[in-house]
């Protein structure tokens, strides 16, 4: 079962399009945690109930998530010679419909949301699904994904993530042969280097020259690579559908980059709350080392590297990189001032050099490798390279995943793909960043998100939530919430984090009281200014920043609530 | 810095020269820049630095300004290592606002601490507008700051781990496990001694050594063979007896340290005189 050819693979990958394209028809349910918390699991149960009812010959098989979490669930279906269909909202009493219209070589058309003729999958392999269905829209005419530029959620909701074949079927793991067979170390590097990637994990530090400065540090291959799939703030989970959709797709990343630093240890650090990850994760991981993808000798080159899962318990501030490694090691997870880096010997897990990347980051290797740094670095803005997955949520019309390139304007993805306020309401502002970011008004929509222009406008990238609020939300009240998610989340080493965010939620709570006067108003600018520039770590440095954008942009909202 | 390629192993390494608000300061090797300050008594406020311990960089109070001429920025004076030509200055503006905020916070954080307020009026500040911390039974006395010292010496230097943080963020405290009499406590009281605040507290109740902010883990004293004295934690005693190489002689084992005294005296004395004298 080793992959120990290039034929090997070849092979490999034809049985594999088998799956996605067989002599019969195929029903795929989307089933991500998105999917199944709308349901997703009954409809699967009833298709299946169905099809047997029918003693129909069709594949009934789970996929992740196309990222349109508001049409959820979704149901895909491939008939031989016809375009593949997505199916939106569908419902446990849909399944005998669509099970017998696909008998028939059908759908319901009025249970599909669009048709895929063919679909890129970036890594070299375009799948021709086929023609017809004309009265079903294009995929590429559906509002939500006309903006959108899939390149990490390439396969999300194409295939099937338990199975690794499906994933030879659309070119994996020939951008892992690549670079162990034909390139060295040091080109992969500068392949990075060039590509212009820039880590996804929020603060957008140049992912080369992190592997560089890793790959230089003393210690011969006993070193750490880590995947940070911490995934805390609230209103992102765009982590989460890349490992659950597409876990083979990190995992290679994952062995390039170990091939490139000339490390042997593997780690990926996800909290206990993703169980459905863990588990994908956990069975790619297996499936991986049965074709000797992954341990001693990869793919006969002799290059050995393997990938253990940690589980964390779920604290935003593990996310940070030295409390992350306290965590792994089995203390608690408070961070400590850096220098030592955890590329510094001292700095990384148990006393190694340690390279920390997202699992965004990791997630966009392969195609680096794949199509070249030539090719990714067209892709996004100058010095803001490649695409970014945002999850869209709040008050906004389409809630979803909304993959564009860098430099997209907050417009774009707010009306274009996100269609707006909810019900009809007008948009005020969006939050981006999580707890760590800022509110940006809609007079500044016109700002590419990219991480300069958001640093600009006193917000972050983040790990790419966007939170939408609309002319009903009371920014004070916003403020709060963030402020009293950061405070919990704080670790309680340094004072300006553990008091002054205390203290800041007790003067918002006193403005919401309706008891404060103008003083508080300048005591909380004080505080917060104080925490931002003082704190340990970037929880600290970045917690004020719903406040104190707030106070820039929506200070009429707080006048209102204070007296003189 | 290496200057010169045949650098022999007699020629003494390059003194590393910093200075602090303008006056040049010798550093040893890795020291930070707040052991220079503190050495050289230029005032830089502190709470969670402690020699034999790693910098930890918690209480933020010892800001400084520091870097290469032309581009400074602000850091912890602790966790910022000495290097040659490095310009350091205490008190900026900027340093100044943001300590002013720092013991504003402390002052609301342990209001019954007299060394906190001690150290705040020094630069300046004497009320806080931030809402004073209240707690009823506090068995720090609301004093402490949580500048985690007595956790570290506990756990890093004694080994004994019978402290630690208990919760997080605002709710952090330190105590027992459970907040019940520790097993693992020595009675040592080196939490005692480091603690910048008195916070605290440690009593002797005669046979017994009481760490009453500890969930009054109770720790057993041993008594002096010879005057009758309780003079150590009797467990730490057997502990650091055990640890000494040479081991000490039978009848000076048991002796608390004024009767050890005495008896090695005695013994010199004996020694000197080669036999009894009449007027032990
Ligand atoms: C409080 C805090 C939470 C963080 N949480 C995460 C997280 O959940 N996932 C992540 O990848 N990075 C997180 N980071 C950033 C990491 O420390 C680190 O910069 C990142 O994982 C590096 O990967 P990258 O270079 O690929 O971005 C967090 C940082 C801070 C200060
Ligand atoms: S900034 Fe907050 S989370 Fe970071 S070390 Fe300080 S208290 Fe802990
Ligand atoms: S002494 Fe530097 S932070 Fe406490």
């Amino acid at each position: 079962m080793r992959i120990e050819s290039e034929a090997g693979l070849r092979t490999l990958q034809a049985a594999g399009i088998q799956k996605l394209k067989p002599k019969q028809p195929r029903i795929a349910v989307g089933l991500a945690t998105c999917g199944a918390a709308v349901g997703g699991r009954k409809v699967y149960e009833s298709l299946r109930e169905a099809i047997d009812r029918a003693g129909a010959d069709i594949d009934l098989v789970t996929v992740g998530c196309i990222g349109y979490c508001r049409e959820e669930p979704l149901v895909n279906i491939t008939i031989p010679q016809k375009p593949l269909v997505i199916l939106h909202r569908v419902s446990e009493a849909d399944a005998d419909e669509i099970v017998h219209s696909v008998m028939d070589d059908q759908v319901p058309e009025d249970k599909a949301l669009c048709r895929v003729p063919s679909w890129d999958h970036v890594t070299g392999v375009v799948m021709q699904y086929g023609k017809g269905f004309a009265n079903i829209p294009l995929y590429e005419d559906v509002p939500f994904f006309a903006p959108q530029r899939k390149v990490i959620l390439r396969n999300a909701g194409f295939i099937n993530p338990e199975e690794i074949s499906e994933y030879f079927a659309i070119g994996g793991y020939a951008a892992a042969w690549k670079a162990l067979h034909g390139m060295q170390p040091e080109a992969i590097i500068a392949e990075v280097e060039k590509s212009g990637l820039r880590g996804r994990g929020g603060a957008g530090f140049p992912t080369g020259l992190k592997w560089r400065i890793t790959r230089d540090a003393p210690g011969g291959t006993d070193k750490y690579l880590i995947c940070n799939g911490d995934e805390g703030d609230p209103g992102a989970y765009m982590n989460r559908n890349e490992m659950e959709s597409d876990p083979h797709m990190l995992i290679e990343g994952m062995i390039i980059g170990a091939y490139a630093m000339g490390l042997k240890n593997g780690l990926i650090y996800i909290r206990s709350e993703y169980p459905l990850a863990i588990e994908r994760l956990g069975t790619a991981i297996r499936q991986a080392r049965e074709y000797g993808l992954l341990g001693d000798n990869i793919m006969g080159t002799g290059f050995s590297f393997d990938i253990r899962i940690t589980r964390g318990a779920g604290a935003f501030v593990c996310g940070e990189s030295t409390a992350l490694v306290a965590s792994i090691e089995g203390r608690t997870g408070r961070p400590h001032p850096r220098p030592p880096r955890l590329t510094d010997p001292e700095g990384g897990l148990f006393k190694k050099p340690s390279d920390l990347n997202n699992v965004e980051t990791w997630c966009n290797v392969p195609a680096i490798v794949a199509n070249g740094s030539g090719w990714y670095a067209a892709l996004g803005a100058a010095n803001n390279t490649g695409t970014k997955v945002f999850s869209l949520v709040g008050k906004v019309d389409r809630v979803g995943l909304v993959e564009v390139p860098l430099g997209t304007t907050i417009t774009t993805i707010v009306f274009d793909a996100g269609n707006g306020g909810a019900n009809g309401k007008k948009v005020k502002a969006v939050q981006t960043g999580g707890p760590s970011g800022g509110c940006i008004p809609l007079r500044l929509f016109d700002t590419p998100v990219d991480f300069e222009s958001l640093n600009r406008a006193g917000t972050i990238m983040g790990s790419g939530g966007i939170v939408v609020m609309d002319e009903d939300t009371d920014m004070v009240d916003i403020a709060r919430y963030f402020t009293g998610f950061a405070t919990g989340e704080s670790c309680g080493k340094c004072v300006p984090c553990r008091e002054g965010l205390k203290h800041t939620l007790l003067l918002i709570n006193r403005i919401q009281a309706g008891k404060a006067t103008g003083k508080d108003l300048a005591i909380l600018q004080e505080v917060c200014e104080t925490i931002a520039a003082t704190s340990l770590c970037g929880l600290g440095q970045t917690a004020p920043n719903p406040v104190l954008t707030t106070l820039s942009y929506f200070r009429e909202e707080y006048e209102a609530k204070v007296r003189p | 810095m290496t200057h010169g390629s045949s650098e022999q192993n007699d020629v003494p390494e390059k003194p590393v020269i910093i200075t602090i608000n303008g006056r040049p300061c010798r550093a040893g090797k890795g020291e930070t820049v707040l052991a220079v300050a503190i050495r050289e008594g230029i005032p830089v406020p502190h709470l969670c630095h402690e020699e034999s311990l790693a910098p930890y960089g918690a209480c933020r109070l010892c800001l400084v300004e520091a870097g290469k001429p032309g581009k400074t920025e602000m850091t912890t004076a602790c966790t910022l290592k000495a290097a040659d030509g490095l310009e350091v200055i205490t008190d900026t503006p900027q340093i100044v606002k943001h300590r002013s905020i720092l013991f504003e916070l402390y002052l609301a954080e342990a209001p019954k601490s007299e060394v906190i307020k001690e150290m705040a009026a020094r630069y300046g500040v004497t009320k806080t507008r931030f809402l004073k911390k209240m707690e009823t039974d506090d068995p720090l006395s609301e004093k402490c700051v949580l500048c985690g010292l007595c956790v570290r010496v506990c756990n890093e230097i004694m080994g004994a781990g019978a402290i630690n943080f208990i919760n997080r963020g605002p709710y952090t405290v330190v105590n027992t496990p459970f907040l019940e009499p520790s097993a693992d406590c020595y009675g040592c009281g080196a939490c005692v001694k480091v603690c910048p605040t008195h916070a605290v507290v440690m009593e002797e109740a005669g046979s017994e050594r009481v760490m009453r902010s500890w969930s009054g883990t109770r720790v057993p004293l041993a008594a002096c063979s010879c005057c009758g004295m309780y003079y150590a934690p009797r467990e730490l005693a057997a502990r650091t007896l055990a640890a000494l190489d040479p081991h000490l002689d039978q009848d000076l084992a048991g002796l608390c340290p004024a009767c050890r005294g005495k008896r090695i005296a005695e013994r010199e004395i004996l020694a000197r005189q080669g036999g009894a004298g009449n007027h032990a």
